[in-house]
């Protein structure tokens, strides 16, 4: 077939419409790397941009090291793990081997998504029987003190990405093994060699193939997962992959089309290189084979050339290991808090006055907050939950108390913020922000003006509306429109809520349930209506020529704190505080309030704002703006705020949230 | 001849169970070329495996030179292996094939008797090469083993084992991949090789041709026991029993008694023989050489028979003549028609008596000749056009 | 020596008993427990209300991966037909963008599919969104294409084609040709060929690319999420809510997890009595 038949147009038409296929996206991507503009749809002109942002993105970056860290250590451990393991199964007797082989596959044949969970359930049980074992023997003992709490991180989503390599290169290398004559290890015996040469010096390079084979494939797998990742890496150590899908989540800025071009470019260089060598090693062994002269390889010595290997890989890794620990220093605070909700240059000028490292991180809603603390996979010390889920944690004793001698700014705060519902004694919180709930839309996609609720259920916006994604905020809209109290713990209001979502969502009212990644919708006009903050409305305003509005339906709305708070768990508390006193500073307090358009509750940071956005701009700062950042009484006096429902109600919504997705 | 190299005393080997070994004895002289010959499984393999030290019987002892090398691992044996299917390093060229026992030698330093060196560079080279020429292979250092013919591959399998200079050298059926024609050349090639280097050859095979055209001595092995160790000729004309009568050329094996000593008696009918030590009338296997029957007209034969098959063979008939219902086997240089009865007439040195054994009534009926004359024709199959245009 | 060797693997099989073997009896044991610890099956008693959610997601899954067979097969084919270095070259093309992760490859369709993305400003552009609008009366400003279904179908086909293509091609290739030659001798044209012999001897390769790609798809949480706005749940993401997202409740999770195992096992299982005997995965 292969030498008969004649290339055929129709047939290679089918390959060109498949690489088109596959191509396409990957050369959007590419061209808009270079896009002035920040969209990805729209071409504004030529620009390096983005590729600048890249490399001082920080985030990215990190993500970007943690990568090829994670991903080489991985490979290495993996490829020797597995070359071994597949040796010693090839020794084996039939059944065991068969038996092994097949415990050997569960992690490639299950889905990532199993193993990822179950991984992640095996490093909780473990940190737990951990935490036990270290109070105990920090009880008895002063000689070593073992860090009684274990959060997941670098090591086991290293040990995760082994987990999952070692089949691969079993895979690999056992074919090998299979083709090798069984007498080549004889007959190395026979000529001198102890097992372990012959093993050195014969076995290792005839499966040599294989190894590399299987240490590619490895790496491949290894940079190419996220699933596992996402699982067991914690959030103190993302990879590129959880970092990407963490920006879809919000805001996608085109530094990812940048990371995607040079990726692209780096591995379409590395293939050209590798096909390149194996060209010219075919033809060279093509000539011999026809008994044709060729030049002598000019080769360096293999033991010259072993050591270079050797060197490279370790100086490679050492690099990797040295430009990490650089950049690390012993303080460090893990802050965790949403997206877009910080002038970043703060966090730069708190460790340049402070030499406190901060990880910051993101968290998609409360919730998702609330079960990442819990499986274990963060390190956080700093969060910035809500009022309701502040009242949750203390409830379940998961904040630790501040020490207010530290955050002398404390005094800053305004009295209306100070001892609210969540926290009655203002033990564990200190204020971050305040602001309401509303609806924004878009006045070119809507008939006249929403002032209800019932827009969030209108079956004539049918696929363009965007509702919230989390129960508390969702579930709210509902018992707003419905006239009930947003607090109730009433199932049957609840549920009646509940149904009134579920009925609009079978309608197709709504196009996605979103978080962050509602400022892209909405500044692009890719969606008519969203219920969200009112700080966020004046961020999509400033982004986007779209003719947008905000409102705070007639019903009434939730008004919110977000405070910070430390958790019990923490390890640098002293730290935490250093950064909760910093935040709450007046100067910070006006830039956060100028970057992220969310209200302060510092009183002086809200007295000066207007000037303070005068100097800037050297323009007069509206009122109606002033309105959205800092809700007049009037209309603060509409809107409840959320308190913390007992287990079993949250358990309800819990459950009813899920029931939505169904 | 000369003396004692390697003794197997006793061995015994089992794997899961299954008897390979069984009490084997058997003693290697110095420089012979002494071929383990029997069909696969019987333990010929194993026998040179554990002479090479690869397994380990799993009782008796392996003597060399009178010492018990049990637990001498091979590679610290004087011996070396040619390998089925040659066993070469496929990422290593020719040169560093041969030379790779040689670099893997250490001797005394002679300057510092307490340590040791390696050979150096410059030895290692002369003898690579010296031993390529050996087997005239000179030229070819550099390809690979893929590069070469199936000839060549095992020429430098000899000179990779021949150039560490080892007192025995085992073959493991070495010719068994090559075609027919070159099998031959090569067995005059070994045999050639083996009176230059002067050493011992064991050699595995499972072609009676190879053995007995080869070797100084054959041991016929079968179901993990000796059958008969001796000379080619000695065991051509004076097997054991039924199995080796069978295996070595062809036979025709027929039940009978011995009345007294040198007579014999078949079909009812005594015929002289040169045989004799067994009790009278005690039953006996009675083995005759195809090419050893004359036929004779009807009325001279001691026996009359029917021609049921003639096969044209080149320089003979192979004629298959059925006696009472027992096929016979006749190479003769006499045409004789189909069905046309005929009458044989044996010689008194043409009939060999054996002993009744286990294998009795198991060979020696040619019933079915073209099966068994198919399976003979197995050996020489798998030829390789390629390969053997390459030769030459 | 064979059982000198055979020690190689102890630190493996200890390491698999601990990561790979270990966490599923923990998985199982979750399953089988409630929030506050004591045994119940209380999780399981509740799945019968994701039925939906398990249908949606085999449903596409399937789709997915007959898609991907539908394309996959016949690009294998006529591949394995072309020169040795378009092969090569090919080869290379479909593995390289498994090179770059597969977050961005998903991305990269959120830009083009959005409604006023690349592919609605092209279909505009030509003409194609007025010709529809005409010809159904209906007035559409672009085609919802973002959210939907199809557009998670999309996102599985394209992310996961590769593993189709390259375990048919890899079977494909290593036929004999001597048996096509033989089937032509014996007066098979070029259709019968293809069913009797081709079809049949590479449905080894079409096992293993149908596995590879239907597991990934039955079980993804980005893909949805990203291309389908988490409006309707697949199995992923229900299961990675009940662990890092917006539900907590990690017993429940394990539940569901535990019950997508066994079925994905099970369908493998009898895939793989259908293709008796040539049960090796065909790799890379």
């Amino acid at each position: 077939m292969r030498k008969t038949a004649s290339p055929r147009f129709g047939s290679r038409f089918l390959i060109g419409l498949t690489f088109l296929f596959l191509y396409a996206p990957i050369f959007i991507l590419i061209i808009f790397s270079f896009n002035a503009g920040a969209s990805s749809s729209v071409w504004k002109g030529f620009s390096l941009h983005w590729y600048g942002e890249l490399f001082h993105n920080r985030l990215i970056m990190q993500s970007i090291y943690t990568t090829l860290l994670v991903s080489l250590l991985a490979t290495v451990v993996a490829t020797f793990a597995g070359t071994f393991a597949a040796i010693g199964f090839h020794a084996m007797r039939r059944r065991p081997r068969h038996i092994l082989t097949t415990v050997n596959n569960i992690p490639m044949m299950n889905a990532d998504i199993v193993t990822g969970v179950s991984l992640c359930l095996l490093f909780v049980a473990f940190f737990g029987g951990w935490h036990s074992f270290a109070v105990w023997v920090n009880s008895w003992q002063s000689l070593v003190v073992l860090p009684e709490r274990l959060t997941m991180g670098f090591g086991t989503l290293l040990i995760a990405h082994i987990c999952f390599n070692i089949p691969y290169v079993i895979l690999s290398v056992g074919p090998k093994l299979r083709q090798m004559d069984r007498n080549l290890i004889d007959a190395a015996q026979d000529l001198g060699c102890t097992w372990m040469q012959a093993f050195w010096k014969v076995v290792l390079p005839e499966i040599k193939p294989g190894i590399v084979s299987g240490a590619l494939t490895a790496f491949t797998m290894s940079v190419d997962d996220f699933i596992i990742s996402y699982f067991t890496a914690g959030t103190s150590s993302s990879t590129l992959a959880m970092t990407i899908y963490g920006m879809t989540k919000k805001r996608v800025s085109p530094q990812i089309n940048a990371i995607s071009t040079l990726l692209f470019v780096t591995v379409l260089l590395l293939l050209a290189l590798v096909n390149f060598r194996e060209n010219r090693a075919q033809s060279r062994s093509d000539k011999l084979r026809r008994g044709e002269a060729v030049p002598p390889k000019r080769q360096l010595p293999p033991v010259l050339k072993r050591v270079g290997a050797g060197a490279l890989a370790v100086a490679l890794i050492a690099a990797l290991v040295v430009t990490g620990a650089s950049s690390r220093s012993d303080r460090v605070v893990n802050v965790c808090s949403w997206g877009e909700y910080i002038d970043e240059d703060l966090i730069t000028e708190f460790e340049e006055t402070t030499g406190i490292r901060v990880n910051y991180q993101t968290a998609e809603s409360n919730e998702a907050l609330y079960s990442l603390i819990n499986m274990g996979g963060a390190d956080f010390d700093v969060i910035v939950p809500s009022d309701y889920m502040i009242g949750r944690l203390i409830e379940e004793d998961m904040l630790a108390e501040l020490n207010y001698d530290n955050i002398p700014n404390f005094d800053l705060i305004d009295d209306r913020f100070k001892n609210l519902s969540y926290d009655p004694e203002n033990k564990y919180t200190v204020p971050y922000t305040w602001s309401t709930l509303g609806i924004i839309y878009n006045r070119d996609m809507v008939d006249g003006e929403i002032t209800s609720w019932s827009a969030m259920f209108d079956p004539q916006y049918a696929g363009q509306v965007l509702m919230i994604n989390n129960s508390r905020d969702a579930l709210a809209a509902g018992l707003f429109y419905l006239g009930y109290d947003v607090n109730t713990t009433d199932k049957g209001q609840i549920r009646e809520a509940f149904e009134l979502l579920k009925n609009a969502k079978d309608q197709g009212v709504y196009q996605a349930f979103v978080m962050d990644q509602v400022f892209q919708k909405m500044e692009g006009g890719n969606a008519a209506i969203a219920m969200y903050y009112a700080g966020d409305y004046l961020t999509m305003v400033d982004n986007s020529d779209q003719d947008l509005a905000f409102v705070i339906p007639e019903e009434g709305s939730n008004w919110f704190v977000d405070a910070m708070c430390v958790l019990k768990t923490s390890q640098h508390k002293e730290e935490a505080e250093a950064w909760i006193n910093f935040i709450t500073s007046t100067s910070s307090s006006l830039a956060n309030m100028d970057y992220i358009w969310y209200g302060s509750p510092n009183v002086e940071a809200m007295e000066e704002y207007p000037a303070y956005y005068e100097e800037e701009y050297e323009e007069e700062l509206d009122q109606e703006t002033l309105d959205i950042i800092l809700t007049p009484p009037e209309i603060l006096d509409k809107c409840q705020m959320y308190v913390n429902q007992p287990q079993d109600t949250l358990r309800y919504y819990s459950e009813l949230w899920t029931e939505l997705g169904i | 001849m000369s003396k004692e190299l390697i003794r197997l005393r006793d061995i015994c080997m089992a794997f899961d169970d299954e008897q390979v070994l069984d009490h084997l004895n058997l003693y290697i002289n110095d420089k012979e070329f002494l071929t383990l010959l029997g069909p696969s499984g019987c333990g010929k393999t194993t026998t040179l495996r554990i002479i090479g030290g690869f397994t380990t019987p799993t009782s008796g002892d392996v003597l060399f030179d009178g010492v018990r090398i049990n637990d001498v691992p091979p590679y610290q044996r004087q011996i070396n292996t040619v390998f089925q299917k040659y066993a070469l390093f496929p990422h290593l060229n020719v040169f560093e094939n041969v030379a790779f026992g040689l670099r893997m030698q250490k001797r005394p330093d002679p300057n510092n008797p307490k340590k040791t060196i390696k050979i150096p560079e410059e030895e290692i080279r002369e003898r690579v090469l010296e031993m390529l020429e050996t087997v005239s292979l000179k030229g070819f250092e550099h390809r690979r083993p893929d590069q070469l013919s199936g000839g060549q591959q095992q020429r430098v399998a000899i000179a990779r084992a021949l150039v560490n200079r080892p007192k025995v050298l085992l073959l493991d059926e070495p010719l068994g991949a090559l075609d027919l024609k070159l099998r031959k050349d090569m067995q005059i090639e070994l045999k050639r090789i083996q009176q230059q280097v002067g050493i011992t050859f064991i050699y595995v095979t499972h072609d009676q041709e190879e053995a007995l055209s080869m070797s100084d001595t054959i041991v016929i092995m079968d179901k993990g026991t000796i059958q008969q160790i001796g000379t080619p000729e000695d065991i051509y004309n004076e097997p054991k029993n039924a199995f080796v009568a069978d295996f070595i050329g062809e036979s025709n094996i027929i039940d009978g008694t011995m009345p007294r000593d040198n007579v014999v008696k078949m079909y009812g009918r005594e015929f002289p023989c040169l045989d004799g030590g067994f009790a009278p009338n005690e039953p006996v296997d009675v083995v005759i050489r195809p090419e050893d029957i004359d036929i004779v007209p009807v009325e001279q034969g001691q026996l009359t028979g029917t021609v049921t098959s003639v096969t044209f063979k080149g320089m003979q008939y192979d004629i298959i003549v059925d006696f009472k219902g027992f096929k016979w086997l006749i190479q003769t240089t006499d045409h004789s028609p189909k069905d046309a009865r005929i009458g044989i007439k044996l010689d008194p040195d043409s009939i060999h008596v054996m002993k009744k054994s286990r294998y009795s009534g198991m060979f020696g009926d040619y019933s079915s000749f073209s099966e068994e004359y198919d399976e003979l024709d197995d050996a020489s199959l798998g030829l390789d056009e390629e390969e053997s245009g390459d030769e030459e | 020596m064979k059982n000198k060797l055979s020690r190689f693997a102890v630190p493996y099989v200890v390491w698999m008993a601990i990561f790979v073997v270990a966490p599923i009896l923990i998985m199982v044991v979750y399953a089988f427990s409630s929030a506050e610890g004591g045994f119940t099956l209380e999780n399981f008693s509740q799945m019968g209300t994701y039925t939906a959610v398990f249908t949606r997601s085999f449903k596409l899954a399937i789709v997915a991966t007959l898609i991907c067979l539908l394309i996959g097969y016949p690009t294998a084919c006529f591949m394995s037909r072309e020169g040795p270095s378009f092969q090569r070259m090919g080869m290379v093309l479909i593995m390289l963008p498994m090179w770059m992760n597969f977050l961005l490859r998903t991305y990269s369709w959120m830009t083009i599919l959005e409604n006023h993305g690349l592919l609605n400003q092209l279909l505009e552009k030509i003409g194609i969104l007025a010709l529809y609008n005409h010809i159904t009366g209906a007035n559409l400003e672009f085609f919802p294409m973002m959210n939907t279904p199809g557009a998670v179908v999309l996102g599985m086909v394209y992310n996961y084609l590769p593993f189709m293509i390259l375990p048919i091609y890899s079977v494909i290739i290593k036929l004999d040709h001597s048996l096509i030659e033989a089937a032509r001798d014996l007066g098979a044209d070029s259709v019968s060929v293809f069913r009797k012999v081709i079809l049949p001897l590479s449905f080894p390769g079409v096992l293993s690319g149908i596995t590879m790609v239907f597991v990934p798809s039955v079980s993804t949480f980005a893909i949805s999420q990203m291309l389908g706005g988490g409006t309707e749940l697949l199995l992923g993401d229900l299961i990675e809510r009940q662990f890092l997202g917006g539900s907590y409740d990690p017993q429940l999770g394990a539940a569901i997890s535990l019950v997508m195992m066994v079925i994905v096992v099970v369908c493998m299982v009898i895939m793989n009595r259908f293709g008796e005997g040539e049960e090796q995965a065909v790799m890379l």
